[in-house]
């Protein structure tokens, strides 16, 4: 019997396309609530105001195949669901912060609602697809935000990206669409897949 | 007579020297995931710039400005490392402490207890002020509330995490912020050395009474060091709480910091459980004396006499 062929699900931000509207990091932070002093997507930009030298990505936890947020977390409160997505249990968290020192791309954010400004409990990027609770219950969207991928939807960062600069879903369909607009515009696949 | 070579004389330091050399050798050599070019480069950068990005060298493309600007640079310099070592703090570090205790097992069979030989429980002298118990029990508590409350962070899939685990978490962060005025009161009184340098009226009723045999100095040196070394980096980690941005300018440093914290954590951890057993397990007599801050003279005499002659000098 062959093995069943999960989906591998990435996202991936073209810089040639990104604006840095910063739609992706408003749309997430409307759609899951998220708290003040939390970004769960950011984008960054380097060479800014330099004409025809600036670039800007759009960044969030990359849901590593390896995750080294799960290697490091003392209390094992990440789990990764058989599509690759990368989830965490905030009732196990301990807001160490180890997560943060050992991820390559600054996703852990932590709300500093402790006693005397100490971390909260981590929150990062779910790609839209909620945590251990019941699925689409309010205890799901309180402590993670919504489900969209439960309900067939592409995450709220992509979905509302205006060129479509952010893309997201299965890798070889991402990666298709990439070698597809390197060739179509002639250029040719420019930089490496940031997080791949 | 016993001979007085330069090893018979130094055989503490030099044995410490050695154990930590073996040790360091093994672990740097062999067991750490470490850039140590990095390692060293990094913090005489920092002091020089003032840069706490860890970028060293300009980005040579704009892949790697990107890289920098977006995630910090030399990912692989000290984050596996830190990886590394929080798993094998899970799972080995248990059997260091394991192989400390029986060291103290064997040592307690050759050696036994040493016990004074008391016929006059009366004839008490005062050898720890209130201020000076004040500041040893304070710091015994609140260092014995950080140990537990680290290891509840290092141990953490024993307590398999939840809201008693994440308590103790903050906790530790503000314990932490306490002991840094406590460390700082046992750094002073307990600088016996300091009568070599200044013997005069606030020295003799500041600093503890007696003298450091060399093995007891090289605690004091451990616990000055280490507890700076963990309260610099404990409390520069804490301020620097991390914003909902790009964490890239400064997340090398609190790598760097998290790794000084590890390090400090299990040297200081080794010496104090080796200061515990030297004071409390192969001497009797200490703990009611750092109770009532008296001790019998005779007590004194066999087995403090340096103690009792700091005392008889200060009238």
């Amino acid at each position: 019997m062959s093995k069943p062929e999960y989906a591998r699900m990435k996202f991936y931000c073209d810089e040639d396309l990104c604006i840095d509207c910063n739609g992706c990091v408003v749309a997430c932070k409307e759609a899951h609530e998220v708290p003040v002093g939390v970004n769960r997507r950011k984008v960054v930009t380097i060479n800014e105001g330099i004409v025809g030298k600036e670039i800007s990505i759009s960044m969030a936890c990359m849901h590593c195949s390896d995750a080294p947020c799960q290697q490091v977390c003392p209390v094992d409160c990440f789990y990764i669901r058989v599509d690759g997505i990368v989830l965490h249990d905030k009732d196990k968290c301990i807001g160490c912060g180890y997560c943060l020192f050992a991820c390559p791309f600054g996703a852990p954010q932590f709300p500093q609602d402790g006693a005397f400004g100490t971390k909260g409990k981590m929150d990062k990027c779910t790609m839209c697809a909620g945590g251990p609770e019941e699925t689409n219950s309010p205890a799901e969207f309180d402590k993670y935000g919504q489900n969209r991928i439960a309900e067939g939807k592409v995450p709220m960062c992509a979905s509302m990206c205006s060129t479509k600069a952010l893309l997201v879903g299965d890798s070889t369909e991402v990666a298709a669409i990439k070698t597809y607009r390197s060739v179509a515009h002639g250029k040719g696949i420019s930089t490496q897949s940031y997080g791949w | 007579m016993q001979s007085s070579t330069f090893y018979t004389r130094n055989k503490a330091y030099l044995l410490t020297l050695l154990g930590l050399g073996v040790v360091g050798f093994v672990f740097i050599g062999f067991m750490m995931i470490m850039d140590w070019e990095y390692f060293l480069k990094y913090p005489l950068h920092v002091i020089l710039t003032g840069d706490t990005s860890g970028v060293l060298v300009e980005p040579t493309s704009n892949y790697q400005a990107m890289v920098n600007a977006a995630f910090g640079p030399s990912y692989n310099s000290i984050a596996p490392e830190i990886i590394r070592a929080s798993n094998e703090r899970q799972e080995f570090i248990w059997w260091v402490f394991v192989a400390e205790i029986a060291i103290f097992c064997f040592m307690y069979a050759k050696y036994g207890r040493k016990v004074a030989i008391v016929t006059n429980p009366n004839d008490e002298v005062e050898v720890f002020s209130l201020f000076h118990r004040a500041v040893i029990w304070l710091n015994i508590v609140v260092i014995v509330a950080l140990i537990i409350t680290g290891f509840n962070i290092t141990w953490g899939m024993r307590s398999g995490g939840g809201d008693i685990a994440f308590f103790l978490r903050g906790s530790h962060e503000m314990l932490g912020l306490v002991w840094l005025p406590l460390w700082f009161a046992m750094t002073v009184i307990a600088f016996k050395d300091a009568k070599i340098l200044f013997n005069n009226s606030i020295t003799k009723k500041l600093i503890l009474k007696g003298g450091y045999t060399p093995m007891k100095r090289v605690i004091f040196i451990v616990f000055v060091v280490m507890g700076a070394g963990l309260i610099f980096s404990g409390i520069t980690i804490w301020y620097i709480h991390p914003d909902a941005f790009t964490h890239s300018e400064f997340i090398q440093l609190k790598r760097y910091l998290l790794y000084v914290h590890f390090g400090a954590s299990v040297l200081i951890m080794f010496f104090l459980m080796d200061f515990v057993y030297s004071v409390m397990v192969a001497v009797k007599g200490n703990l009611k004396g750092l109770i009532t801050g008296k001790y019998p003279r005779e007590h004194l005499e066999q087995l403090a006499p340096d103690v009792l002659r700091d005392i008889e000098e200060k009238r």
